[in-house]
């Protein structure tokens, strides 16, 4: 699914129309139905601020095919870790996540 | 300010600085708790559970007008003040705020938990980010996780209960070799 399917499917699970959703969030409606289109990719920040405007919110997780795998390894890996390392490091992988545009 | 804005902020060091500086007490709960116990999740929050007696929200009061604490809302980006007392706090169950240092959700009762004195019971004494705090054991995390059912929660409950699956067995291995 791409961000727009997303959006357009959040917008009306959240029983908006465009123009209510683009009032919400401070968005111009004709950008709105551009980012549903997907003529225009929105950054994760904007379509997760989109989507909150929903009432929703969008959630992510890197993985490999093998998951349970790959869950296992990455568990292992910050195990090993002090609890004030694992914070740290999750810290800043959230703000690298959400770097400004 | 912009979610992006809050998180680029988030240090959830100083909030719990502000915290001790105050003599508040309460447990780290939520993801902050869960990765302190070594889930590989990532988070934008802190959430605590304070203890609800009278004496200790006149500090958390303190602590939270120190951080410029502020009701979060997505109508208003920038938060909306509120009366920082005692008494505003002891009003509702959960408070979610914005403050100079991200955002931190107050949840007095967390769903599925009575609270602190319930916390605390499992809590483990941790350092996060140079300050030693009360952390809620990842088996209450959970519990309290799987009681909220949002659907947030259920997409993290499973690996949060491989999490803690592995320090069990990580536990009964180091126990055995020992």
């Amino acid at each position: 699914m791409v961000s727009g399917d997303l959006l357009h499917e959040a917008r009306l699970r959240a029983g908006l129309t465009q123009a209510e959703l683009a009032k919400r969030a401070g968005t111009p409606r004709s950008q709105i139905s551009r980012y549903e289109r997907a003529d225009v990719l929105p950054s994760l920040e904007t379509l997760r601020r989109l989507i909150r405007s929903c009432g929703l919110d969008l959630s992510f997780r890197l993985f490999n095919a093998d998951l349970e795998e790959h869950d296992a390894t990455l568990i292992a890996q910050v195990q090993s870790l002090t609890a004030e390392e694992r914070v740290d490091r999750a810290v800043r992988a959230v703000k690298h996540v959400y770097r400004r545009e | 300010m912009s979610r992006a804005a809050n998180v680029a902020d988030f240090e959830p060091g100083q909030i719990l600085r502000a915290l001790e500086a105050h003599h508040v007490q309460y447990v780290v709960i939520g993801a902050i708790a869960a990765i302190a116990a070594g889930a590989p999740i990532l988070t934008t929050d802190l959430d605590v559970t304070p203890a609800r007696s009278r004496e200790n929200l006149e500090s958390l009061a303190l602590a939270l007008r120190d951080l410029d604490a502020k009701l979060r809302s997505v109508s208003a980006p920038a938060g909306v003040p509120f009366p920082i007392e005692a008494e505003m706090l002891a009003t509702a169950d959960s408070w979610t705020l914005s403050t100079r240092a991200g955002d931190v959700d107050l949840m007095f009762l967390p769903a599925g938990t009575q609270g602190y004195d319930d916390l605390r019971r499992g809590a483990r004494r941790e350092r996060i980010a140079g300050v030693v705090v009360s952390v809620a054991a990842l088996a209450d995390v959970i519990r309290s996780k799987e009681a909220a059912n949002r659907e947030k929660d259920s997409m993290q409950l499973p690996i949060l209960r491989r999490t803690l699956e592995q320090t069990r067995v990580r536990g009964r291995e180091h126990h055995s070799a020992t």
